[in-house]
């Protein structure tokens, strides 16, 4: 069980007069994945395996198709992605690493199936189940500084730190970590334009400020953010296209669609660009014939584009989806069953 | 898997029977590869046989993090250890059994290794007293590296896991090699990192893997001294050059190397003044030679400087010792350099944008409400914002709410 995709398949150009979600091509597309054993991209894209379960599940419940996939055999996948460690690697014999471990903790939150981890997983019986995995994560912080490594080999990034909060949050596990810390970093790689760099001193991107946002957000500390700046640093991504782009005078791409938007919504100004023109360059994106959504119209789709061009549409408000999380990345259902209501 | 900038072919290409066959085959190639190298691994065959088989598969695959990892495994519990000059520091994992041993058939790898490794010993000088093992030395291997890593950069530049195992491979040259050597190594990582940034200019990776190099060529471990002045040297260089103007990441670099580097000078409060001047001309003049003063790089710049004056509390500041009314006066020269600024630019919105910003700013620090000629200007500039920005009118909309209620 597994879902990765190979190359975009073809499909005619010509857009239709009036654009529509092509919600059943997607559907397709997504469950299609996992069959393309015959393509050498398949094979290639093995250390993305876990993740772009995550993406291709998060897709299907958000357009209201949680059954297309197995849920047996996702959670059957999931487990055999587990190390010795606690943490999850990509695919079955991979290294265990962050991203792929917060990708398994949300599939298994996203289908209900987080106790199997106390059944099935890894681990003795006091330390075992959610426990080994929020030990594997909690292990990966930088005591001095509060930051987080991505895995055993040290290297660091903000985007690690939201995984590890995300993750042990959705564990039920955040006191593990010193949260406090944390936040002290995140603030540390804060720049003048109300941005965030993957350490202090770095640039401003947006998915590092995404990151950033929803790992304060996690912490209760959203108030820590110059909401003024970084609100019209964010509105200024949106091209006259309609896409954003992820830093100044870089090219437009879907992928961003989520993390300019979602951190708008984070900070209440996702009224700041124009969303009846990003929800039209996102649809102009997709593969209408064989499902699937690209970078920028006209380029070979991808589950990575697929899964942010519909959570940025969710967050847009499109018609028919389920609603998304803006912090988590995942449908607000699930994220209110596993925390609560006013998480 | 995240493809960017791939077309979509316009047609499903219909392909022979041949080129399916062809793709299974190298499927099956590249899958027996890969157990051939899980098996060595798990047998724990540290060797430069499965080193080289590593680097072929990396060469197809540069994302395929776990080999990397098995990579940094044979070099730590295997080949640096039984290198000619290796000391007691590299660690065995408890479990393992010492099964290294170089098998014949890998005579061929390992001398081509070290080959590569002999043309770059030309421009770098070996320690005087180490002799070659089987494996060559510890220093030949992570050049060995390093060679091997550059022309994978060159054609993925964007590839996490190439950049974050190069660091990687440096931190063990400190680590395991004597400062000096290391030194040399980091200081060629700051000529490759600035050929990186001449073909990418934007590179995100780039620009932080030379903040990287130059803490590291600024530590006591290696001997070093501060490089602010270079390194600002380098952003100027790079501003000047080709689309200078557009590039944030150098823009960025230089807000945050100021501070320190006028800290450094130890410039007195006449300086410092000077110096800021000197930021703004470079900035406006920019603006107006550069095609108009359209690019937001440059306006984001203006802004770190403009703040550094307004909202000099808890940031940077450039003029620390400035009165209130230094400050005041300052911001009044600004906003009636902007007004100049639209004489031509009258389509430019940053313009308007910024006048209004700095109006309200100059408000704040005055601790008064806008007067009625302030608010009129304002609300003038707001206009043209909404004609020339539609995108963003939910931004002006909260604008003009929060001009009324002052
Ligand atoms: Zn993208």
């Amino acid at each position: 069980m597994s879902l990765v995709s190979g190359p975009g398949r073809a499909a005619s150009s010509a857009l239709p007069d009036e654009i529509q979600l092509a919600i059943e091509p997607h559907v397709k597309y997504i469950q299609s994945l996992d069959s393309r054993r015959n393509e050498l991209e398949y094979w290639l894209t093995e250390h993305l395996r876990l993740s772009g379960l995550y993406w291709g599940l998060t897709a299907l419940h958000l357009l209201g198709r949680p059954d297309a996939l197995s849920r047996d055999e996702t959670i059957e996948f999931i487990l055999s992605c587990q190390n010795e460690n606690g943490g999850f690697g990509a695919a079955p014999g991979h290294d265990a690493h962050l991203l792929s471990t917060l990708s398994a903790v949300q599939v298994l939150a996203t289908v209900d199936a987080l106790d199997e981890l106390d059944e099935r997983g890894k681990g003795d019986k006091e330390g075992g189940g959610k426990l080994a995995v929020g030990k594997y994560i909690a292990n990966l912080q930088n005591r001095e500084t509060g930051t987080f490594a991505g895995d055993e080999w040290g290297e660091e990034d903000t985007r690690f730190l939201y995984a590890s909060l995300n993750a042990l949050s959705l564990l039920l596990l955040l006191h593990l970590v010193n949260v406090n810390k944390a936040v002290d970093y995140v603030v540390s790689c804060a720049n003048f334009d109300g941005g965030y760099g993957v350490s202090p001193g770095a640039e401003s991107h947006s998915g590092q400020i995404f990151a950033c946002l929803a790992a304060l957000n996690i912490a209760g500390r959203i108030d820590l953010v110059n909401v003024d700046k970084l609100g019209r640093w964010l509105s200024e991504r949106q091209v006259d296209g309609g896409g954003l782009n992820g830093r100044p005078e870089k090219l437009e791409d879907v992928c961003y669609s989520w993390w300019v938007a979602s951190s708008l919504t984070m900070i209440g100004k996702l009224h700041w660009i124009d969303g009846g023109k990003l929800t039209e360059f996102i649809l102009k994106c997709q593969d209408t014939k064989q499902g699937g959504i690209a970078d920028r119209p006209g380029d070979m789709v991808d589950v990575f584009h697929t899964h942010f061009g519909i959570a940025g549409l969710s967050l847009l408000g499109y018609p028919g989806l389920e609603e998304v999380d803006a912090v988590y990345c995942m449908p607000k259902k699930v994220i209110e069953r596993v925390l609560g209501p006013n998480k | 898997m995240a493809s960017h900038g791939i077309p979509r072919p316009a047609t499903t290409a219909h392909r022979t029977e041949q080129q399916l066959q062809e793709e299974q085959l190298q499927i099956q190639e590249y899958r027996d590869l890969e157990d051939l190298i899980r098996t060595k691994i798990a047998e724990r065959q540290y060797t430069l046989e499965v080193l080289q088989l590593t680097s072929k598969l990396l060469k197809k695959n540069p994302e395929y993090y776990t080999i990397w990892n098995d990579r940094r495994r044979l070099l730590i519990y295997g080949l640096f250890s039984e290198s000619s000059d290796s000391s007691s520091s590299s660690k065995e994992p408890s479990s393992s059994s010492p099964t290294v041993t170089t098998s014949t058939s890998s005579e061929g790898v390992s001398s081509s290794a070290v080959s590569t490794a002999e043309n770059l010993t030309t421009t770098l000088h070996d320690p005087p007293s180490r002799n070659r093992g089987k494996s060559g030395t510890i220093l030949d291997l992570i050049k060995g590296e390093l060679e091997f890593l550059f022309p994978i950069m060159i054609k993925f530049p964007k590839c996490y896991w190439l950049w974050n195992y190069r660091l990687w491979i440096l931190q063990q040259a400190n680590e395991r090699l004597d400062p000096d050597i290391a030194r040399d190594l980091w200081n060629r990582e700051l000529i490759l990192v600035g050929k990186m940034l001449v073909k990418d200019s934007r590179n995100f990776h780039g620009w932080g893997y030379r903040r990287m190099v130059v803490t590291q060529l600024e530590s006591q471990e290696l001997h070093g001294k501060s490089m602010v002045e270079s390194e600002f040297e380098y952003t100027t260089k790079v501003i000047h050059g080709l689309n200078g103007l557009s590039n944030f990441s150098a823009w960025h670099r230089r807000s945050k190397l100021i501070p320190t580097l006028l800290d450094q000078r130890g410039a007195d409060d006449a300086t410092r003044q000077q110096f800021l001047e000197d930021e703004f001309d470079l900035i406006i003049s920019a603006m107006y030679t550069d095609s108009y003063p359209y690019a937001q790089s440059a306006w984001f710049y203006y802004q770190f400087l403009m703040t550094t004056v307004t909202d000099y509390v808890g940031h940077a500041t450039i003029t620390p010792n400035w009165t209130q009314e230094d400050r005041v006066v300052f911001v009044t020269r600004q906003l009636a350099v902007l007004g100049d600024m639209l004489d031509g630019a009258e389509d430019c919105k940053w313009v308007y944008d910024a006048l209004i910003e700095y109006t309200l700013a100059l408000c704040q620090m005055e601790e008064r409400e806008p007067l009625p000629d302030e608010k009129t200007d304002c609300q003038s500039w707001l206009m043209e914002l909404r004609k020339l920005d539609h995108l963003r009118s939910g931004r002006w909309d909260d604008l003009e709410i929060s001009l009324e209620k002052r």
